[in-house]
């Protein structure tokens, strides 16, 4: 019987291993994890009861006003790296888009930002950015300004710069490769109906590297809105909590200080549901401009 | 075959190109130029030229317990890197030689696993691990970290497998091997190069990980990221001696990164961009 089975289907021995560890991986923990949100769960606390939807409810009535907080910041904090790696990389894929004998140095360079160890770069630039002893400051100086990088006004946007500094030549590097695959037919025949630069550029190369700009979009929204590995060593989500993005406020609500595993549970839930939700709308995007070219 | 039209390198390129990389490598620079300053030169920034000093390294292994967090690191980072590989490498055979149901619907499931937030799965894992009485062991931080590297190698090797031309697999058919025999025999050294890059991309992406190091263990088996705990007090912190760590942490990964540059786009989009 199950030998049929397997011989029916030869695929299965090999998917099958993976696939089911991966089920296992991420089925019961999730499932651990919706129960956990019903639950009133603290940490040192060998009892607990179900509250059911008590955690939600205080999410949703407003009652942790530094939730609502925290979700603004994580989706802005998103659209903002996003939208700026976007502009800055396609800028950089254009200028290494060219001849020259130092390009592969060019290319080491930019991906030393894309190896770096996240939580090692949230560390340099506290390094760097410090008001009083950091070496941006330092430069800045010669031409009269001094920036508190860390305070509560500009800690958010130290934390994009941050962002932007380890990310943009991922994004560059992803359009690069787009731009070089680009076919050259339909660029000469434009060139013989006697097309403009700019109607070039929107009919022809932007529906050629739409998967490519996709592709980027994907990782960097989602990476970027479930990002903890910079703002925990960069600024704590401080000042106050200036800073405290969604996974942050998960990690302080559970783990620094408190200890209430259910209530952050719950906030997790919502940052599970706001990924999945977002990266399935890219997802299909994706497919469907994959399939259509295929 | 430049369809964006032949452009020249011309002075402001040259320059804005120069700029880029100063930004992009200054940080890592200043990092280390700190690492090898003394206590109080570390307070001011004017200094470029002084003798350099070992002194922050020296610390770091000795009163910091760098070798214990480096081991740690190393373990965690094989042993997963392994495992993901044989794991992952089967089933990306699967996915790149047969055909089935809902193939792809499968294969982008497998995708939307990279999109997890670590920090919804983490919560549970912690739990769960606490009960079991696995927090704080390397196995757990391995278990773990299966969850993005056998996504990443199920992709990335995928793309591998297929650019190998099935008519050297049915040539082996016609002469009697087995599946199997074909996909070990033929199919594995063929695709030898891309599996190094695969598992150096796994070995990067472990051993930069941070959320699940940082929630699951304490002392027996935190791993490198998890010493930027030791310095997160603004005042008073050991600038040197956190830039020591840190480079010993970045460094291994730099290496491994130019030993892939040629692979890096396609590590970086899952097998997405060639």
């Amino acid at each position: 019987m199950i030998r049929s089975y397997f011989k029916k289907r030869p695929h299965l021995v090999y998917i099958m291993p993976a696939i089911v560890i991966l089920g296992a991986l991420t089925i019961i923990p999730t499932i651990f994890l919706y129960g956990l949100s019903l639950t009133n769960y603290e940490l040192g606390y060998p009892t607990f009861d179900f509250v059911w939807l008590e955690n939600y409810m205080r999410l949703f009535t407003g009652k942790d006003a530094e939730f609502w907080y925290s979700v603004s910041i994580s989706l802005g904090f998103m659209l903002v790296t996003t939208a700026i790696e976007l502009l800055l990389g396609f800028w950089l894929a254009v200028l290494l888009d060219r001849e020259f004998k130092l390009k592969f140095l060019v290319f080491a360079c930019m991906i030393v930002p894309v190896a770096m160890t996240p939580s090692i770069t949230g560390q340099i630039w506290k390094l760097m950015m410090n008001a009083e002893y950091g070496v941006l400051n330092y430069f800045l100086q010669f031409f009269g300004g001094k920036v508190i990088w860390l305070s509560g006004e500009n800690a958010f946007w130290s934390t994009v710069l941050v962002d932007v500094w380890q990310n943009t030549p991922f994004v560059a590097l992803i359009i690069y490769a787009g731009m070089r695959s680009l076919p050259s037919d339909p660029y000469e025949a434009a060139a013989i109906d006697g097309a403009g630069k700019l109607q070039v550029f929107r009919n022809i190369t932007m529906p050629l590297l739409w998967p490519m700009i996709l592709l980027a979009v994907i990782f960097r929204a989602i990476d970027s809105l479930k990002t903890f590995d910079i703002p925990y060593s960069l600024t704590q989500g401080g000042p106050g909590s200036t800073t405290e993005f969604l996974s942050l406020h998960v990690y302080r609500l559970g783990f620094a200080g408190t200890g209430w595993i259910g209530r952050s549970a719950a906030v997790s839930v919502v940052l599970l549901v706001l990924t999945t939700v977002i990266s399935m709308v890219l997802i299909r995007l994706y497919r469907k401009g994959v399939e259509n070219k295929g | 075959m430049n369809p964006l039209g032949n452009k020249k390198v011309g002075a402001t390129t040259a320059i804005l190109l120069l700029l880029v990389c100063v930004f992009c490598v200054f940080p890592f620079l200043w990092m280390l130029i700190i690492s090898l300053k003394t206590g109080t030169q570390t307070y001011d920034p004017a200094i470029w030229f002084f003798t350099p000093t070992m002194d922050n390294f020296r610390a770091v292994f000795e009163d910091r317990h760098a070798m214990d967090y480096l081991k740690n690191s190393a373990i965690v980072v094989l042993l997963t890197t392994l495992i993901s590989i044989f794991l992952g490498g089967l089933a990306a055979y699967g996915f790149a030689r047969f055909e089935f149901k809902k193939k792809e619907n499968r294969a982008f499931w497998v995708l939307s696993l990279r999109m997890l937030p670590p920090m919804a799965s983490v919560i549970p894992i912690f739990v769960m691990a606490s009960m079991l009485g696995l927090l704080d062991t390397h196995l757990v931080l391995v278990i773990c970290y299966m969850l993005f590297n056998i996504p990443f190698t199920i992709w990335m090797m995928r793309s591998f497998f297929e650019e190998i031309p099935v008519a050297l697999e049915e040539a082996a058919f016609v002469d009697g091997a087995s599946r199997f025999q074909v996909f070990v025999k033929i199919i594995l050294p063929l695709a030898t190069p891309g599996l190094i890059a695969t598992a150096i991309f796994c070995i990067i992406n472990s051993w930069n990980e941070f959320v699940f190091a940082l929630f699951l263990t304490s002392a027996d088996a935190s791993t490198l990221p998890t010493t930027v705990t030791l310095f997160l007090s603004v005042s008073g912190v050991a600038w040197g001696e956190m830039s020591a760590i840190g480079i010993v942490t970045i460094l291994p990964v730099l290496l491994f990164a130019m030993v892939v540059q040629k692979y890096m786009i396609r590590g970086l989009t899952f097998g997405g961009v060639k």
